[in-house]
């Protein structure tokens, strides 16, 4: 997303750190300053990636800043340790197991409680610290006489001191950490984040292990917060004990609300910002104390006016400008039958079914209670290889549980559920999908701030990958077979013509295909659609109706539509259900000249 | 002459999705209207839209005189429309006689409760019960009643026999057939067709969204098949 | 050394704590659980709640015109910021909710801050409320009884409030579904205004009372905006019981575990918030997830 071109965000990222110290002390920044903008820099690259990338919005990392630069101030100032490098890499790994233990718990919430926990935690962290613990961290004085750091290459020593060789310190890291980060964010690891952002019951749906991934962003974000904070220790020598406070981690999610989250660099934007107008405020306008409170207007204004901070603002202004430009690009509209002349993306390649001769997904019996109301009841249902399912009923029949019972989105009350002859009842929807059983939704669930493609890229990474993968370092586009799974999809819907358009900008007939485009790509062996006409127009209609005949070959459907037309024409097989239980099944024929049906569906009407 | 309330070609959509194209009906003083349709043909969406819950992009609603496109719900309830919705919507935490006070705070002449009594003689009974602790019958006639304790000019019924076992949809019938002869104006939304057309003076029926026919009570008792066409299988 | 009469005074402390920070949390949840939002800027309100005491109680002299005063100016200012502010973000991601409201807190604070200055302000209390009481085995501060009575009393009109008048079924019906509400002739965004004022002035009018015991600063409500949060975690996010216990056993977890050793008060607390959420993660009163 940041740059097409191989190196170039990393190079223009070098250059302006080469330059910095060359231009901004003419801008009034004081050398100092500009060290301490690095770390919150630095410090704010893990915060984006957990908040601007993956959407957790924490409170509360002062927790994992105080932890690594407590640890490595400590090895450091009680002489257990000579080597600074090794002791802000092992204050790192302390905030990274901080980051684990502490994960595990505030994960368990999403939204506000998870920002409420974090911020509960870390004020935890900071009394830790200040009480039970001041024997090691110096309580309320902190830990002075933090060393800089030596390096020694045979008989050439050379110590960092003040002044230029620690900005050239602080560079350093802050390039690697930049290096780092736009790897990460660029990885399949990255991509299934800005999913979970976007969406995290889909990402679970096509796949994704979800709260392993997020626990994955906690602990980046952890470790890249310790090394700041031994960074800290480093550059002021002293490590001071407000590194722990609701204040450190409230900065931080302001400077990077005011640069723009989700963009790695929003959080060393707002901070030059902020420490900028600290000083300037301060010493030009002598506004002494009043400065924080233009910061925490500019703050407000931004976060009503200009959701995405500086960097987004400016983005969508060049966006603006561009699209002046050029003039929009035409509506291809659906090639119909472009899914027929391609090779279809094939049922699994990678799983290896064994021969199995049963029905594909078979439901024993099953049953759904809420309090006291019988949703479904004692519902038996099997589906056979390459069969394509119409189910039909009217409102309040309890289609809707039915099909969530299916996909294990909800546990049946009794009963068992079977697929490939294996008792799938109870597990994740991310494990079931792994198997080969998905389905696309009635109300579009995509992933709203992705391009088209990007969308199919996720779930496909889920079939190629497996639930849970680390590769953090690998490019997304080394991941085998990706490009043509995604390519193939993305014809097989006809929708190859829009690939990089963003979601948001998508017509709805097209989004709807999407939808079935996001669970064809997870490669199931069995699909269910839940109305997958719903809301379309007349010739949206005649298109799906069309796509689902190509997406048929090879794969089993099991279609839930409201559409009857649709249903009687798509399907070989229909299933009936009416208040709860099964009502008939038969082929559509059958079900037409079926008396029972034709009550249901018009009450006394049919009967007089 | 014109109706108490008029619709014309409206347009509403769920976030981009397109749910009804040019929806047009009018409802005359004193009538029943029963709107009939397959499963998602929009029924609700159009209760829903004339409510002001779903704001149609394009289109005019005119209630007695007055256009109330685009106006909150609570504007529109205050000039004399009342949606029971197809959940009911009865507030769990409140009881019965709470669930009518909070109804009639704001209208502008009010049923006194001795006429909900009336009506709804088991609601009296469980005046003081919860809403959680009601029977899905009890809900719909309290949802009923609370509409009616603002003494709307049209109340408009999502589905209020769905899910009830056959002698209590006998009785809300009943009932509604009593509120229709005493002269209000009802909209209803039902898939029991024997139990809508045993209420309605004439019939809208709507299909993926657009209307696609307007009948006559009595032209459907004469002609069954009419229905049939649209509705059955 | 834990003596008994050092014992059972340190549970008067918990009681008088707990209640203060359940007048706190009840007005943070209500607003949650009708609005949706959650206010970060609560433990400014809390602050501003002492400053607007401090300010009457020296124009007047009179504690409780400060009281009133006090009180009156925090649900106006609550209603305005939910007018001006809060009421464009009901539609926007929760993360915005909690990023404008953390920025008004900050601006909140650094008004007060440039008004009154960063040196802490201190209210006395009334002079009938001076000195000591003795109960039994044990004297115990007078404030502190008056703080306990008065914060019990302003929990029980909230309640009544809440539970026995008109406003408090608009409020019951709307946390429950405001749509509804509307679509029965009510103005929701009025009833929102008046309750973002009421949770307002809850936090206020115990910054208020709590004035005299401890000194004023700008800062003071991030601590407290901390602990509330883990009141409401404990008895359950929008639960106006579920504030009331969680706040009880707030302040006494915070004093019995002081009278062993205060360094663990408050490492104490967080502890028991993560066994709840652990254990009971909607909170011991909570309704299960509402997110």
């Amino acid at each position: 997303m940041l740059s097409h071109r191989p190196f170039l965000v990393e190079g223009l990222t070098a250059l302006g750190l080469v330059a910095a110290p060359f231009i901004l002390p003419h801008l009034g920044f004081a050398p100092n300053t500009v060290d301490q903008i690095l770390v919150w820099g630095l410090f704010g690259i893990g915060f984006d990636i957990l908040y601007g990338y993956t959407g957790l919005l924490s409170f509360g990392q002062s927790a994992f800043y105080g932890t690594g630069g407590f640890v490595a101030a400590y090895l450091l100032t009680n002489n257990l340790m000579s080597s600074v490098m090794l002791a802000l890499v092992i204050g790192t790994i302390g905030a990274a197991i901080a980051g684990i233990a502490v994960g595990i718990v505030a994960l368990r919430r999403t939204g506000i409680y998870f920002a409420m926990i974090t911020v509960a935690i870390a004020e935890m962290f900071f009394f830790l610290e200040n009480n039970p613990l001041s024997a090691w961290t110096g309580g309320e004085n902190g830990l002075p006489g933090v060393p800089t750091p030596r390096f020694t290459l045979g008989h050439f020593s050379y110590h960092v001191g003040t002044g230029v060789s620690m900005y050239a310190f602080m560079a350093v890291f802050y390039f690697i950490g930049i290096v780092l980060a736009l790897r990460i964010v660029r990885s399949p690891v990255g991509a299934i984040f800005s999913a979970i952002r976007d969406n995290p019951q889909r990402a679970r749906a096509v796949g994704h292990a979800v709260g392993f991934y997020k626990l994955t962003a906690f602990v980046i974000a952890a470790a890249y917060a310790g090394f700041a904070g031994g960074l800290l220790g480093v550059l002021q020598g002293f490590m001071p004990p407000d590194a722990f406070t609701f204040d450190t981690s409230g900065q931080l999610v302001m400077q990077t609300a005011i640069g723009g989250g989700g963009t790695l660099f929003g959080p060393l934007l707002g901070a030059t910002v902020w420490l900028y107008l600290r000083d300037f405020l301060q010493t030009t306008f002598h506004l002494g104390a009043a400065w924080k409170l233009v910061l925490g207007l500019v703050f407000v204004l931004l976060v009503c006016f200009l959701r995405r901070g500086l960097i987004g603002g400016l983005r969508d202004l060049a966006g603006l400008v561009a699209a002046r430009r050029q003039p929009a690009i035409a509506d291809t509209g659906p090639a119909t039958d472009a899914g027929a002349a391609l090779a279809s993306v094939g049922p699994s390649r990678r799983r290896q079914e064994q021969p199995f001769s049963g029905p594909v997904l078979e439901a024993r019996g099953i049953t759904k209670s809420f309090g006291g109301i019988i949703a479904n009841r004692n519902i038996d249902f099997a589906v056979e290889q390459g069969e394509l399912r119409g189910i039909i009923g009217p409102n309040g029949a309890g289609k809707s549980t039915f099909f969530k019972m299916l996909t294990c989105e909800m546990a049946p009350s009794s009963g068992r559920i079977i697929f490939h002859g294996r008792d799938i009842t109870g597990m994740n929807v991310d494990a079931v999908c792994q198997l080969g059983l998905t389905k696309s939704y009635q109300v579009n669930q995509l992933f709203a701030r992705l391009t088209l493609r990007e969308n199919i890229v996720i779930a496909a990474l889920a079939e190629r990958r497996g639930r849970f993968s680390l590769d953090l370092l690998r490019r997304i586009d080394r991941v085998p077979g990706l490009d043509m799974q995604v390519e193939s999809t993305l014809a097989l819907v006809g929708l190859g013509g829009r690939a990089d358009v963003p979601v948001a900008r998508l017509a709805y007939g097209e989004k709807r295909r999407l939808e079935i485009a996001l669970a064809l790509a997870a490669s199931p062996s069995l699909l269910l659609l839940d109305e997958p006409l719903a809301g379309m127009s007349p010739q949206e209609r005649a298109e799906t109706v069309q796509l689902l005949k190509n997406i048929r070959r090879g794969r089993t459907l099991v279609v839930v539509e409201h559409d009857m037309d649709a249903v009687f024409e798509l399907a070989e097989r229909i299933t009936v259900l009416h208040e709860g239980a099964l009502l008939a099944e038969g082929t559509p024929g059958e079900i037409q000249r079926n008396s029972l049906v034709q009550e249901a569906y018009l009450g006394g009407v049919a009967a007089a | 002459m014109t109706a108490l309330l008029e619709v014309d070609k409206i347009n509403s959509y769920y976030g981009d999705s397109h749910i009804l194209f040019d929806i047009s009906l009018y409802v005359e003083r004193h009538e029943v209207v029963a709107l009939l349709g397959r499963n998602g043909a929009g029924k609700s969406t159009t209760l829903k839209s004339l409510i002001g819950e779903v704001r149609p992009r394009s289109g005019r609603i005119v209630l007695d005189g007055t256009a109330t496109l685009g106006l909150p719900p609570h504007a529109v309830a205050a000039l004399g429309l009342q949606l029971v919705p197809e959940d009911r919507r009865i507030f769990g935490s409140l009881n019965v006689e709470e669930n009518l006070l909070l109804a009639g705070l704001t209208a502008k002449s009010r049923w006194k409760l001795d006429r909900v009594w009336e009506i709804f003689p088991r609601l009296k009974e469980r005046r003081r019960s919860r809403g959680t602790d009601l029977s899905g019958g009890e809900q719909q006639m309290l949802a009923i009643a609370r509409a009616l304790v603002r003494d709307p000019k049209i109340i408009l019924l999502d589905e209020p026999f769905e899910g009830l076992a056959p002698i209590i949809v006998r009785d809300l019938l009943a009932t509604c057939r009593m509120l229709a002869e005493a002269g209000q104006t009802i909209v209803v939304v039902e898939q029991n067709i024997s139990a809508a057309m045993s209420l309605a003076d004439r019939v809208y029926i709507i299909n993926n969204g657009h209307m696609v026919e307007e009948l006559t009570a009595a032209a459907v008792r004469d002609q069954p098949e009419l229905l049939h066409r649209h509705l059955g299988v | 050394m834990i003596t008994w009469p050092n014992f059972v005074s340190q549970l008067f402390n918990g009681l008088a704590s707990g209640a203060l920070l359940a007048l706190i949390s009840s007005g943070l949840t209500i607003i949650y659980g009708t609005l949706g939002v959650l206010n970060l800027a609560h433990g400014a309100m809390f602050m501003l709640g002492g400053y607007a005491g401090y300010v009457a109680y020296h124009a007047t002299g009179s504690f409780t015109i400060a009281v009133i005063v006090g009180a009156a100016f925090l649900i106006v200012v609550g209603g305005l910021l939910e007018l001006v502010v809060v009421r464009h973000f009901y539609s926007r991601p929760p993360e915005d909710q909690l990023l404008v409201t953390f920025g008004i807190g900050i601006v909140i604070v650094e008004l007060v801050r440039l008004g009154f200055g960063s040196l802490s302000k201190t209210v006395l209390p009334p002079s009938w409320a001076m000195g000591v009481t003795p109960m039994g085995f044990l004297i115990y501060p007078t404030y502190r009884i008056v703080v306990t009575v008065i914060a019990a009393a302003a929990l029980a009109v909230l309640y009544l409030v809440l539970y026995r008048t008109r406003l408090g079924m608009i409020v019951r019906a709307g946390i429950e579904d405001s749509g509804m509400v509307g679509m029965l002739g009510i103005n929701v965004y009025r009833v929102f205004m008046v309750v973002f004022g009421i949770g307002a002035m809850a936090a206020g009018f115990a910054g208020i009372i709590n004035a005299p015991v401890v000194s004023l600063t700008p800062d003071m409500g991030d601590s407290i905006l901390v602990e509330t949060f883990v009141v409401v975690v404990i008895g359950g996010v929008g639960s106006f019981p579920g504030a009331i216990l969680g706040g009880l056993i707030s302040g006494e977890i915070l004093s019995l575990t002081s009278m062993i050793d205060p360094a663990y008060s408050e490492v104490m607390l967080f502890a028991v918030m993560t066994l709840v959420l652990m254990l009971r993660p909607q909170g011991l009163l909570g309704m299960p997830s509402r997110e």
